[in-house]
């Protein structure tokens, strides 16, 4: 290792190694448990078993097909939005940008349940406007083309924001010298704006494809009932008929989805290479385009697009947790609160589920913060191949479905740990674990990102003042990434509230989450009272995204997904 | 370093802020969660010093969490409370109960308790036919949901998810002129099982189809909240399960179990059930409201060692009427 610390930029022998250890533990550790499950069922020929069920090749053709379909919807809306909003003079774009990215913070079964109370026969807010369908009728999004129209709601915000980043480096004068040779707004965006932003497009794509083969909660509250089973919910379904081959079953299904989302990655880097336009110039497109006459009809379609994907659910969940009992039509009369009061005041799941959910969000937030400021200085710092191996190692458990890495968890942690003989498997501690490494990657970037932006200079200043590791830390370096930290905070704190897929396989008694509660409380046929606790946890993200606007200008750019 | 000093401080406390289960006892039931709430909190009320965490999901998934918990080395749960007689006669089998004997037996149809103490039944939950009030042909037997006016309307629980659609499925299997024919032509008239109990109370009640087969008390209950709903008890008779009660072998708070189990069967908590809108099993109990005269309700008999050896066959076979779910 020697010649790798540089002489200008002493930092303590113990960190690079501290920083390999933790990723050792919550990437390559669980990884290679499941790995290892897999090749032992493939040894034992029980993989052949898996692969011969009819059920798996099912789930693996509804998995592909309705990621793809979400993800040609996802595109269609994010590119949409990223456009209007960065390049045209529309007005609003602050809060155009705000609602756009709501409903990828809000939890999937969330707007699943809140589409299934706006359509079909039993929908409250229908029956209340007395245009719901016929009795007998189909609930429409019970099908492969509900749960791709879900997936796209749910991740066009992903294709918005990586194409938006593109977008605002597009280069403005290329655009003003067409304009000043006389080319239509249609021909500058075709041959200017479209090929430079398809490296955007394409990275939306990709991650938009990944979460969509990973998504539990959509495909679980409108396939199950369908018997349309994805990958996850066929994962979940396993679990829920347990015998003593269902450990090696799921390595093998997880691994099949592993793939998959693998092979959309390359195919995105595939498509990427060769693409990189390195573009000069001033940047920062802003307004390229005058919408003029046309503003009035973008304005209304955004406007429309957000009703439907925001305000029109959110309003059917409302409705759903006021009804009194299902099929009663919501009127002034019928109204009632008794499930806000059941939920409140005498569910005992709730305020455990809230409780569990705040600490482990906080846990694993303020845990991961600490880690990865001393991570993201390692890594910034030294700049070779096993930072750059590390990095990645990061990465992985972020970008691989949660279910994935919830079936590695109880691989690692099923049997009680060796020495210790403490068993993790059915405590919150193994949930808290899966956390630290699921999020890793959402915790480091904000850091890094302002690691990047911090002058060597004021560090190296301090240390030839003879200023200690911890001393440059606290009073230098601490300071400055503040900002970011306190994003990387509220980010993680907002996904890990929101979490399902990974405890709906982990949970125990004591240990739900809000995302297990809201989908038990609506599997056991109270829709009423999970409607009841998702309006309350769509209002407290509201309030957190709304505490990161209010952080906003002390950022670092691009540190807050919706903003510029 | 003082920042970094009270950083730490505030990770280590916000770690302690995660509750380490600090439950007396646990209790895995399949009961809807509002009363497995209520009978939590009776229980709890009756003995104030017990703390109670519970874990509600229909019978088989609470079964495999059982299970993968057994197989991990740490089973959570001190007692059970779900659907059906056979499922604890198979734990009871495979050693995995604890024997009590609750003297509130006394006041319980021998029948409805194992001899040993192994369990006990709480209450009766009948399964049988609701519909929306909004459709022309009212049911009165098992054979109306074959007609052509019930095409494409009818949905039923599904045994991989519930208990009592197990046992119901294998009673009515059991009865000469129902049988797994009856099943085929169900399915063949475009009815669909899936999901518990729960999901076909709100497909019905919502409309999005207008006949389930559905255990009786939730019907009932949503009936008298102004649900558009009806349920009948079928002429050929109605399955039944009972809900039994059990302590496991492993369980670490024996004492506290014991209560539980004493808790329910007592008049107190049946009375807790009764309220709920269950019959209750014990004897002299009134009936909930809204259901008719208990001898005029006639359970279909099931014999549990015979249901419990057939249980992978008959699973196999209606997962080959109704597909993979």
């Amino acid at each position: 290792m020697q010649g790798y610390i540089k002489t200008g930029n002493s930092q303590p022998a113990w960190l690079f190694p501290f920083v390999v250890i933790i990723v050792l533990i919550l990437s390559v550790l669980p990884l290679a448990r499941l790995a290892m499950v897999g090749m032992t069922a493939f040894a034992d020929g029980g993989v052949m078993t898996v692969l011969s069920e009819a059920s798996l090749w099912s789930a693996t053709y509804y998995t592909v097909i309705t990621a793809i379909l979400g993800t040609v919807i996802s595109l269609v809306l994010g590119c949409l939005f990223a456009f209007l909003l960065t390049l045209t003079d529309i007005r609003a774009k602050g809060p155009l940008g705000f609602f756009f990215v709501l409903p990828m913070m809000i939890p999937p079964q969330v707007t699943a349940l809140a589409w299934v109370q706006m359509s079909g026969p039993s929908s409250p807010l229908l029956k209340a406007l007395h245009i719901a369908p016929p009795l007998g009728s189909p609930q429409p999004l019970y099908s492969v083309g509900g749960i791709a129209l879900l997936y796209g709601v749910q991740h066009a915000p992903l294709v918005h924001l990586a194409l938006r980043a593109g977008l605002m480096t597009l280069p403005r004068d290329g655009v003003e010298a067409a304009r000043l040779s006389g080319a239509s707004s249609l021909r500058v965006f075709r041959d200017i704006i479209l090929p430079l932003s398809l490296p955007g497009i394409i990275a939306g794509a990709a991650i938009s494809f990944v979460s969509c083969t990973g998504n539990f909660g959509i495909p679980a509250i409108l396939g199950i009932p369908a018997s349309i089973f994805t990958l996850p919910t066929l994962i979940f379904t396993k679990f829920s008929a347990f015998t003593s081959r269902t450990f090696g079953d799921v390595a093998v299904l997880s691994a099949i989805i592993a793939v998959i989302s693998v092979v959309g990655l390359m195919i995105q880097d595939r498509a990427l290479r060769g693409r990189d336009y390195r573009v000069i110039g001033l940047s920062g497109a802003s307004a390229a385009f005058e919408l003029g006459a046309w503003r009035l009809v973008f304005t209304s379609l955004v406007w429309a697009i957000l009703f439907f994907m925001l305000a029109a659910p959110f309003f059917a969940l409302v409705a759903g947790a006021l009804v009194p009992a299902y099929g009663v039509p919501l009127t002034f009369k019928t109204m009632s609160l008794h499930a806000f009061e059941e939920i409140l005041f005498r569910q005992a799941v709730t305020r455990s589920a809230f409780i569990n959910s705040l600490s482990l969000a906080s846990a694993t937030a303020l845990c991961l913060l600490v880690v990865t400021v001393l991570a993201a200085y390692t890594l910034t710092r030294r700049k070779d191949a096993a930072s750059r191996i590390i990095s990645s190692l990061i990465e992985i458990p972020y970008s691989l479905p949660g279910i994935v890495m919830a079936v590695c968890f109880i691989l690692v942690f099923a049997a009680p740990i060796p020495i210790l003989h403490v068993s993790l498997y059915g405590t919150i501690w193994i949930i808290l674990i899966a956390y630290f490494s699921s999020f890793f990657a959402v915790s480091l970037k904000p850091v890094v990102s302002a690691f990047h932006q911090l002058d060597p200079a004021l560090e190296e200043a301090a240390r030839l003042s003879g200023a200690g590791f911890f001393r440059r830390l606290a009073d230098i370096i601490v300071p400055l990434i503040a900002p970011a930290a306190g994003a990387s905070v509220i980010l993680v704190f907002l996904i890990a509230c929101n979490e399902l897929t990974i405890s709906a396989l982990l949970w125990s008694a004591g240990t739900q989450t809000l995302g297990v509660a809201i989908y038990n409380l609506d599997d056991s046929g109270s829709s009423d009272l999970a409607s009841a606790l998702s309006v309350l946890v769509v209002l407290m993200v509201v309030v957190l995204m709304l505490l990161l606007e209010l952080l906003a200008k002390r950022l670092p750019k691009g540190v807050i997904p919706w903003r510029g | 370093m003082k920042t970094i000093v009270s950083a730490a401080a505030f990770v280590a406390a916000s770690l302690f802020a995660i509750p380490a289960s600090a439950a007396n006892l646990v209790l895995y039931t399949s009961q809807p969660n509002e009363d497995a709430q209520a009978t939590v909190d009776g229980f709890m009320a009756a003995n104030p010093d017990i703390k109670v965490d519970w874990v509600r999901d229909g019978t088989p998934k609470i079964m495999a969490k059982l299970q993968a918990e057994i197989q991990a080395g740490n089973p959570v749960a001190d007692v059970l409370l779900i659907a059906d007689v056979v499922t604890l006669e198979r734990l009871k089998e495979d050693g995995k109960l604890l024997a009590y004997k609750s003297p509130e037996a006394a006041e319980y149809d021998a029948a409805l308790y194992d001899a040993d103490g192994y369990y006990y039944s709480t209450k009766l939950i009948t399964t049988g036919i609701m519909y929306n009030t909004s459709v022309a042909m009212k049911p009165a037997s098992w054979k109306d949901l074959t007609k052509p006016e019930a095409k494409g309307l009818v949905t039923m629980p599904s045994p991989l998810a519930s208990g009592a659609a197990l046992i119901h499925a294998q009673t009515l299997a059991a009865v000469s002129g129902l049988g797994w024919d009856f099943y085929k032509s169900l399915a063949e008239n475009g009815a669909i099982a899936a999901g518990g109990n729960g999901a076909v109370l709100k497909s019905v009640a919502s409309g999005e189809k207008a006949y389930g087969m559905v255990v009786d008390y939730l019907p009932i209950r949503e009936k008298a909240k102004g649900a558009p709903v009806e349920f009948v008890f079928p002429s050929e008779g109605v399955s039944a399960v009972t809900e039994p009660v059990g302590i496991l072998a492993s369980t670490k708070n024996a004492d506290a179990a014991r209560k539980f189990v004493d808790y329910v069967l007592s008049e107190k908590g049946q009375e807790g059930f009764l309220k709920l809108g269950y019959i209750p099993a014990r004897n002299g109990m009134k009936l909930p409201e809204g259901f008719p005269a208990r001898d005029t309700i006639k359970v279909l008999p099931i014999k549990a060692a015979e249901a419990l050896k057939n249980t992978d066959q008959d699973l196999k076979t209606f997962s080959g009427i109704y597909g993979s779910n």
